[in-house]
């Protein structure tokens, strides 16, 4: 399972202003009342498509008599408009409304059922309301239909003067009102427990969802603009027949639906475009139209269930990646020279393992061992200023996690997690000839650290972590040990914006400047995914052993944070640290901020120290 | 009423239910054993009626009905597990596949569909039976053909019944039905037996498609009756049990034939629909069944 990122790259409303302009404006530039037919089917395909998104996407109900409320919509504005002489405009309003009234009446059967039981029953009620519709014929028209209808005027203009102008900007209207709605819909507390209830009912029950009410007014309000928007399409070809009850004009709009991407909103309204124009452009193969069509849902739903907007979403996953590594090799090849003069003359060297391959920067000096472990989107040169000044005591080790700085990315599945990142260490540490050292991590990388510390592979020296909380019991002690506030979503976010990934880097390091401007220049590097699955893949770790080797005093230990780190929830780890037996020492540093190593290095290199000459008095396990 | 009208109607009943009851029993068969529903039921019907004339019919091939509806059965089971491979088979394990397979037997019913009315063209046409006449039992009276077909389906079903009940791979299809992991970790080999099920229950269909094409005129969009009536079939009679389809068959077809006498022919749809959508809110597990399984 993917962890959804709660924000979406967005640009605001920018994107939509611009579509509903060129759909307004387009008018002017397309005369031919044919391609304006095409538009104003499109616009009402996608009102019924994105309003059965709703049920069928979003709620997770089967409503196959979707078609039908478009039906009742339309023959209840052929009916009230031409035999009761009601204006054309209230007879639109009364078919949204008996749309809902169906919607309603169709709920209390479903409301007993799940799954294909809700399929069959809404398809027998679709069939139950053609056959009366066609039974009807002294009212109906049987199955020839009502022809005929009365068009829409306004004041004595009627519509369809002008190249059916009218219709024209009344079906955009309507369009624009329904996504709007939608939208509004999707985010109140009915679409969150519309969506709760089809991702885990139980659940959502149990915490206090009705899916009575919740499911009968989801079903109410995907009829309310179908219905409209079918009494429009009577008003709009004037004539109602009773196909629309059919299985084809139900694949029509599920194959809208599903090529769009079921779940989404703006799916299938760019979807409904896209099949109104293909279709006509097949108009005449005659049968081979439907069967291309056909085939093109198949194939769709076979290697994309998700449909066109997961394509999209993969294609752009690929591209980033694709950059991404790119970057990392071109700057692999053209600034080693400068990252080991940053580095204090440390060697770079590169490891094959089997999580890709890794760029080390290696002191050589000699002393200790002392491995530093970078955090989320950062690299190895964040410790520049510790491999320049305690290069005379420690051997000092640091290394690009995969997807970051110059190593390779890697495979987001197995070694984007902190277990992932754990053995990378080991491997990094073995190859150095290295079986006993100091580890210190920064954030992510003190999740790394402990990890490490916590499979024992390596004989832990001394440890230290910065910005991060030890947990036990995950997401509760997460949520707990951080500030929720907008850096802990950019944490796990795939795609950053440019202010996002300033807001980032500046925000864990420092603001963009001389010094910090390596970190911010290798931001965008990061692979994406690497956020995305690290956050995911948290509750795969085994947080009460990290714990217990903390509480069993099974090596020196110590929290060194700054005082002042915005993310940090700083009661959590004073709480930690002053509990009853906690072994370890607390240090804060003045004025640090989440990278305290960074902003204050003196300092912290000064407790750091401290510590680890401390932990040299002990002998490690 | 009468009682030679009541025979009479009592007996078209029976023959609908024999008829109904081949319709529904390949529906059945997969619903239990592979969880899914399968909308192109229909079309299958109607691509056997399609093969059977093609075959034997004297303006085609010629080669007679026996001939016929037995290429029909073997071409259907081909051309079901065919089916089943590309269009079920992907979706397998996944939580939504019963929303995926309606949507893509679906759209394998309109390519079908479409591709029969390439092939064969729009026109109606006809099966033509070997026997003529009338046969008749007391106050029992039915055309030979319809004899036929009695006697043909209830062979076939006779045959079935013995073949789910006794034989090794009938009772491993009814095996994996009823519990699919611990099929498996008997060592039955499930991908094999849910091909052969979607195949046995195309053929099936194939075989109904022959009767519908003798006894109706066929054209290419003929398969939506006789999806509906297989569905408002299973859903009646549940699918605790391998024959709970049949007696829901027999009871639909007597329903049918009784409400097309007394409301018409207009409104027996209607009535079966409101029977289905009945059962279905107050009994979802069918008339004759226990709940077994919940899709």
């Amino acid at each position: 399972m993917r962890y959804d990122p709660p924000f979406h790259r967005t640009k605001g409303l920018w994107p939509t202003i611009i579509l509903v302009a060129a759909a307004a404006l387009a008018p002017l530039f397309i005369h031919e009342a044919y391609t304006r037919h095409l538009l104003v089917l499109a616009f009402i395909y996608a009102i019924v498509a994105s309003s059965w998104d709703l049920s069928l996407g979003f709620g997770g109900l089967f409503n196959f008599a979707h078609g039908a409320l478009f039906a009742v919509g339309l023959y209840v504005f052929a009916l009230t408009a031409k035999f009761l002489g009601i204006s054309p405009w209230f007879a639109i309003l009364l078919g949204g409304l008996a749309a809902v009234c169906l919607a309603v009446a169709i709920a209390l059967p479903v409301l007993r059922l799940d799954g294909v039981y809700v399929i069959l029953v809404t398809v027998a009620v679709s069939q139950l309301l053609y056959q009366i519709t066609v039974s009807q014929s002294q009212f109906t028209g049987g199955t020839s239909g009502i022809a005929s209808l009365p068009g829409l005027k306004l004041g004595t203009y009627p519509f369809l003067r002008d190249g059916k102008i009218g219709y024209y900007y009344t079906a955009l209207a309507l369009l624009v009102v329904s996504t709007v709605f939608l939208h509004v819909v999707i985010r109140s507390r009915l679409g969150r427990a519309a969506i709760a209830l089809r991702d885990n009912k139980f659940y959502a029950i149990s915490r206090g969802v009705s899916e009575a009410r919740t499911r009968t007014l989801t079903l109410a309000a995907s009829a309310f603009f179908t219905g409209l928007a079918g009494g429009f399409y009577g008003s709009y070809v004037r004539v109602a027949s009773p196909d629309v009850y059919g299985t084809g004009f139900l694949t029509t709009i599920l194959s809208i639906l599903l090529v769009g991407g079921a779940a989404t909103l703006w799916g299938p309204i760019v979807a409904a475009f896209a099949i109104t124009f293909l279709s006509e452009a097949l108009v005449n193969l005659g049968p081979w139209r439907e069967i291309i069509m056909g085939m093109i849902i198949i194939l769709v739903v076979v290697f994309y269930p998700g449909g066109l907007w997961a394509a999209i979403q993969e294609l752009r996953e690929k591209l980033d990646a694709l950059k991404s590594s790119s970057v990392s090799s071109w700057r692999r090849w053209s600034g080693k020279r400068s990252r080991e003069a940053l580095m204090g003359g440390a060697r770079e060297t590169y490891l094959a393992t089997r999580h890709g391959s890794i760029a080390i920067s290696d002191s050589g000096t000699d002393g200790p061992a002392l491995l530093l472990i970078h955090g989320n989107s950062a690299c190895k040169e964040a410790f520049s200023r510790q491999f320049r000044s305690l290069k005379d005591s420690y051997r000092l080790l640091a290394f690009d996690l995969p997807g970051h700085g110059v190593s390779s990315n890697a495979d987001p599945e197995t070694t984007y997690n902190v277990v992932g990142y754990a053995e990378v260490a080991e491997e990094v540490l073995k190859a150095c000839g290295v079986s006993e050292a100091f580890v210190f991590g920064w954030s992510l990388g003190g999740y790394v650290a402990l990890e490490v510390a916590a499979r024992g592979e390596i004989g832990i020296l001394g440890l230290a972590i910065a910005g991060t909380s030890p947990l036990t019991v995950v997401p509760d002690d997460f949520a707990a040990g951080y500030n929720a506030d907008s850096h802990l979503v950019l944490g796990g976010k795939q795609y950053f914006t440019s202010e996002e990934a300033r807001a980032y880097a500046g925000s864990a390091t420092a603001p963009k400047g001389p010094e910090s401007a390596f970190m911010h220049r290798n931001l965008p590097r990061t692979d994406g995914r690497a956020r995305v699955y690290m956050m995911t893949k948290l509750q795969t770790i085994n947080w009460p052993r990290q714990m217990n080797r903390l509480w069993s005093n099974a090596f020196p230990f110590a929290i060194i944070n700054g005082a002042d780190d915005p993310f940090l929830n700083h009661d959590y780890i004073r709480r930690l640290s002053g509990s009853e037996g906690w072994p370890h020492r607390l240090v804060e540093i003045e004025n640090g901020k989440h990278a305290p190593f960074f902003n204050k290095p003196e300092a912290f290199e000064a407790a750091l120290r401290d510590i680890f000459r401390t932990a040299a008095g002990r002998s490690p396990e | 009423m009468e009682l030679s009208a009541f025979i009479a109607v009592l007996t078209g009943g029976l023959v609908l239910g024999v008829l109904y009851s081949l319709m529904a029993f390949g529906l059945a068969l997969v619903w239990t054993t592979l969880g899914i529903f399968n909308f192109a039921h229909g079309a299958f019907i109607v691509l056997g009626a399609y093969i059977a004339w093609q075959i034997g019919n004297p303006d085609a091939f010629g080669l007679g009905f026996l001939v016929s509806a037995v290429v029909t059965v073997i071409a259907m089971f081909v051309i079901g597990v065919i089916f089943q491979f590309l269009l079920v088979k992907p979706f397998e394990r996944k939580p939504n596949i019963v929303l995926l397979t309606v949507i893509t037997t679906l759209a394998g019913a309109t390519v079908l569909i479409n591709l029969i009315n390439v092939m064969w063209g729009p026109r109606s046409k006809q099966i033509v039976l070997p026997a003529s006449g009338d046969l008749s039992l007391g106050l029992f009276r039915i055309t030979a053909n319809e004899g036929l077909m009695v006697l043909i389906v209830t062979l076939t079903l006779a045959t079935l019944g013995w073949f789910l009940l006794k034989t090794p791979l009938g009772r491993s299809m009814r095996a994996v039905a009823q519990n699919r992991e611990a099929a498996q970790l008997m060592g039955l080999n499930v991908p094999l037996l849910y091909a052969a099920t979607f195949g046995l229950a195309a053929a099936l269909a194939g075989l109904a498609g022959v009767f519908i094409g003798s006894i109706r005129f066929m054209t290419p969009n003929m398969g939506d009756d006789p999806l509906q009536k297989a569905l408002v079939v299973v859903i009646l009679g549940g699918v605790a049990r391998f024959t709970s389809p049949i007696y829901a068959a027999f009871l639909v077809g007597i329903i049918e034939a009784f409400s097309t006498y007394a409301v018409g022919l207009y409104w027996t749809p209607a009535v079966l629909f409101v029977l289905m959508i009945a059962v279905l809110v107050v009994k979802p597990e069918g008339l004759f069944g226990r709940r077994e399984r919940s899709v």
